[in-house]
């Protein structure tokens, strides 16, 4: 057995990368924790991994999805995007759609991806794989880092206007909120993209 | 789903989900038979394949089927899919008529 150390963030694609990359070396995962990742030995390039992002979603939605591809015969594994060590054990998703704005323990609350499973059958492992489904799956993820960059930008905003003068506070917040629209404005690249495409061809 | 119900064009997915359930079948059927079909050049994710099902069984095109054991779910094409299916089949069909008198002249 072997285990890693690692937080990945919003950072989807690179988490997905890495389990790829380790399950190319022969390590297999078999569970997850808040920053841990525990592996054990398998054939080099037997599985693949896909990342889901699945917090806009109802608890209840989600676990349908969970079992629909469990019936595939994937594995699903929960990953949280965020770290909490908050002690009441509810969020708010304004991102969400219904139900999904409201995450609790128990329930969906730290579990914003799913980490998907499957043996390797030789061809890319892609969950979307239609360009209007793409689509539609970026807005999701555009979604939550548009929300973040929104209420960053508005604290920026009312510090300033209520002090009166730029403090570090705003300054740093300020800064936060640009690099969080980094991830947002590459995921509506890739909305736009597939949308036109959607468009004449599919 | 883009889908133009008026219109009748279905997308290329959503014409072969219709296709495939005319045995029922549950959703590891449907990628199988998609991809055995088209030898590989459309590969369906599960994640449209679900989001793909979902849509259909909202418009009653599709249902699930209870067989009583329930283990894995499995789902039929219903009536209303099945003349979606039936008008689908006629506008290619016209729709390479057409093709075929400007493109296919050519080759006697």
């Amino acid at each position: 057995m072997k285990k890693c150390y690692r937080f990945f963030g919003g950072f989807l694609d690179t988490q997905e990368n890495w389990l790829n990359q380790m399950a190319q070396k022969g390590y297999r995962l078999i569970k997850t924790g808040k920053m841990t990742y525990d592996f054990e030995e398998c054939q080099p390039g037997e599985y693949q991994y896909a990342i889901e992002f699945v917090a806009q979603q109802s608890f209840k939605k989600e676990r349908e999805y969970r079992a629909f591809l469990e019936e595939l015969g994937y594995k699903v594994f929960y990953k949280n995007a965020n770290l909490n060590f908050s002690a009441i054990k509810l969020r708010w998703r304004p991102y969400g759609s219904g139900m999904g704005q409201i995450s609790t323990k128990p329930g969906n609350y730290n579990k914003e991806l799913f980490i998907v499973e499957k043996r390797n059958t030789g061809k890319p492992f892609e969950l979307h794989t239609t360009n209007s489904d793409k689509s539609n799956y970026y807005k999701s993820l555009r979604n939550a880092w548009l929300v973040t960059v929104v209420m960053l930008l508005t604290f920026v905003a009312w510090q300033f206007i209520d002090k009166g003068f730029i403090s570090k506070g705003v300054i740093a917040f300020g800064i936060l909120g640009i690099l969080c629209s980094i991830p947002t404005i590459r995921y509506q690249k890739r909305i736009s993209a597939y949308s036109v495409r959607a468009n004449i061809e599919e | 789903m883009r889908d133009n119900a008026k219109g009748g064009a279905l997308t290329e997915v959503t014409f072969f989900i219709l296709l495939s359930l005319y045995t029922p079948s549950h959703g590891y059927g449907i990628m199988k038979f998609v991809e055995d079909k088209t030898q590989g050049r459309l590969i369906l994710g599960a994640g449209s394949l679900y989001g793909a099902i979902n849509t259909l069984q909202e418009r009653n095109w599709i249902m699930p089927v209870d067989d009583g054991s329930g283990r894995k779910k499995e789902y039929v094409i219903t009536e209303i899919g099945k003349e979606i299916a039936e008008a689908e089949m006629k506008r290619l069909k016209s729709l390479i008529n057409i093709a075929e008198e400007i493109i296919g002249g050519q080759e006697q």
